[in-house]
């Protein structure tokens, strides 16, 4: 089933002259995990808020094109509807608390009640959501006396407490460790493996190559490449989009090992070794 | 982080009265003293609130307050009791200046009113979490998104005067003066306020965004994650209340 069809999506911000998306144009199955790379500015924040409608309700802007998402038209839809499909969570965790409530648990507590959903459904939804994310220990926090790397979870676990089919996340482990990042893909993983869709922002290459069953590469607001991990990391002109494939793909290019069934350089720690020490038998 | 409330959480019986009661109990010490003029009703009143600010264990909270407003308040009393413009009869003189009964009565009831509205408004706003008061309003028909911008106002400046030390900071840490006179502290105030208004500029717009993904704009019907108070012991002190205030008028009216 398709969940996302994007066809010829073209947007300009207000007061711009360049197009921040360029004829962009691909579809995603329900259930999938994508990941979005490209260099700085490429676009990929816009096409993350293209999907939830901010682009263009929000902005304003020229638009073009068509995004649709679970049927439902973006460019004709309110974001409050839409916002009942589709969760985002921003690069900024700091501006993505409320400000209206005083713990964490409330603040988990503020879009649903802003949905309409009862009581009694808010508590156990708020509680998976936190034991997810592992901050069931701040519920009695103030959201600002949080650290950096507890308010992204805490902006996670909000959006995910609202249950959306689709959640799109647009660089949620800039301020985690790499520990902390590893627990937030594997959470967001289970999600995944439960049917939600997933789309995500991040510049970890070695992260992407794990855990995404496709890769879309953008640059200069134009679509380069939409395929597997292992078709777009092997692609020889990586460099010229601003990416550094993952280390285990780049190591594996300098010796020239290859997956023999596929030709293309493996992603993943796991598939390096097995390939190296088949090489050196 | 300080949050930008008075709130004492004590757990006494007070603290669990609904603020809607407590925004009730307000308008009867205000009204009734009004309407029952005379000095008895007044301070009944004012014996009452302190009564219960004491069961709610912050009178200590209530001291500075009321030692503010006795500044005032003194001076009052010293001009009214000097040069009210009914004074009749001296009542005392201290060196050679004299003080009026009825200057001195006039600006009495002054300060009972005062101090009994003081009260009052201290035992609502220390004993009331701010986001119970305006989540209660919102229940009673306020609209959520002035609501919203009462309760963000609240936790929001602290927000912003942290942000504040934190630029004056990297900025001292440049080799800046941000402190001694006048001049200096208005020098380095000028490119200090730049950042936090850009900071807050950029940080509103996000925000927005933010509010709009959690559906804050949604025309659902909204629920709330904290339980109404909706409690027999409270419906019984709102109407004691409305009856103590339509019981003065009727005094009023007959006597
Ligand atoms: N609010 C805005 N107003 C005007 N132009 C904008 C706005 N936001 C982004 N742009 C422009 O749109 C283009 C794409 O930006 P976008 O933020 O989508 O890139 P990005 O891939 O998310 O970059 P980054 O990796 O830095 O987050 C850029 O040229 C940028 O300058
Ligand atoms: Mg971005």
């Amino acid at each position: 089933m398709k969940k996302i069809v994007v066809e010829g999506l073209k947007y300009r911000y207000p007061l711009t002259a360049e197009l921040a998306l360029n004829d962009v144009s691909f579809e995603i199955e329900k259930g999938e995990f994508i990941g979005i790379i490209g260099r700085n500015l490429a676009g990929k924040s816009t096409l993350c808020q293209a999907l939830m409608g901010l682009v263009p309700h929000f902005y304003k802007g020229a638009y073009g094109g068509s995004v649709t998402v679970d049927g439902l038209n973006v460019a004709q839809t309110e974001i409050c509807e839409l916002a009942r499909k589709v969760g985002l969570v921003f690069q900024n965790p700091f501006t993505q608390v409320s400000g209206s409530k005083m713990t964490v648990y409330e603040e988990l507590a503020f879009g649903l009640e802003n949905l309409g959903v009862p009581r009694a459904e808010m508590m156990p939804r708020i509680e998976s959501a936190m034991a997810l994310l592992g901050i069931e220990r701040f519920g009695k926090r103030n959201p600002f006396d949080l650290s950096g790397g507890q308010m992204q979870r805490m902006a996670i676990a909000s959006v995910i407490a609202m249950a959306p089919d689709i959640i799109v996340l647009d660089e949620p482990t800039s301020q985690l460790d790499p520990q902390g990042s590893e627990e937030v893909f594997q959470a967001i993983q289970a999600l995944s493996r439960q049917g939600m869709t997933v789309i995500m922002v991040e510049h970890k290459m070695e992260k992407i190559a794990r855990y995404s069953d496709r890769v879309m590469l953008l640059d200069h607001g134009r679509l380069v490449d939409f395929d597997t991990p292992e078709r777009v990391f092997s692609r020889d002109d990586l460099a010229q989009y601003g990416i550094a494939a993952p280390i285990f793909a780049r190591i594996c290019q300098g010796l020239g090992i290859r997956t023999p069934q596929t030709g293309l350089y493996p992603m993943t720690l796991d598939d390096a070794y097995d390939q190296v020490v088949n090489w050196h038998e | 982080m300080k949050a930008l409330s008075l709130y004492q959480d004590n757990g006494t019986l007070i603290h669990r009265v609904d603020p809607i009661s407590k925004l009730l109990y307000i308008a009867a010490a205000i009204f009734i003293p009004v309407v029952l003029t005379g000095f008895t009703a007044g301070l009944a009143m004012l014996g009452l609130s302190l009564m219960l600010l004491v069961l709610a264990r912050v009178l200590r909270k209530v001291v500075p307050l009321i030692g503010f407003s006795m500044l005032v308040l003194i001076s009052v009393v010293i001009i009214q009791g000097l040069f009210y413009a009914g004074n009749r009869q001296v009542m005392f003189a201290l060196g050679g200046v004299h003080f009026y009964r009825e200057g001195l009565l006039f600006s009495a009831a002054i300060c009972v009113r005062v101090l009994n509205i003081l009260c009052a408004f201290a035992l609502l706003v220390l004993t009331t979490r701010p986001s119970d008061l305006i989540e209660s309003l919102v229940r009673q028909g306020l609209s959520p998104h002035f609501g919203y911008v009462l309760s963000s106002v609240l936790q929001i400046i602290p927000q912003m005067t942290g942000t504040m030390e934190t630029i004056t900071d990297a900025q001292r840490s440049r080799g800046m003066e941000t402190e001694g006179s006048l001049m200096v502290r208005l020098r380095a105030f000028l490119p200090l306020i730049g950042p936090v208004v850009m900071n807050s500029l950029v940080s509103t717009r996000e925000r927005s965004l933010a509010l709009e993904v959690r559906a804050f704009s949604s025309r659902a019907q909204k629920t709330f994650l904290n339980e109404e108070r909706v409690s027999t012991s409270n419906r019984v002190i709102k109407i004691v209340l409305l009856a103590a205030m339509a019981a003065a008028v009727a005094w009023r009216v007959v006597s």
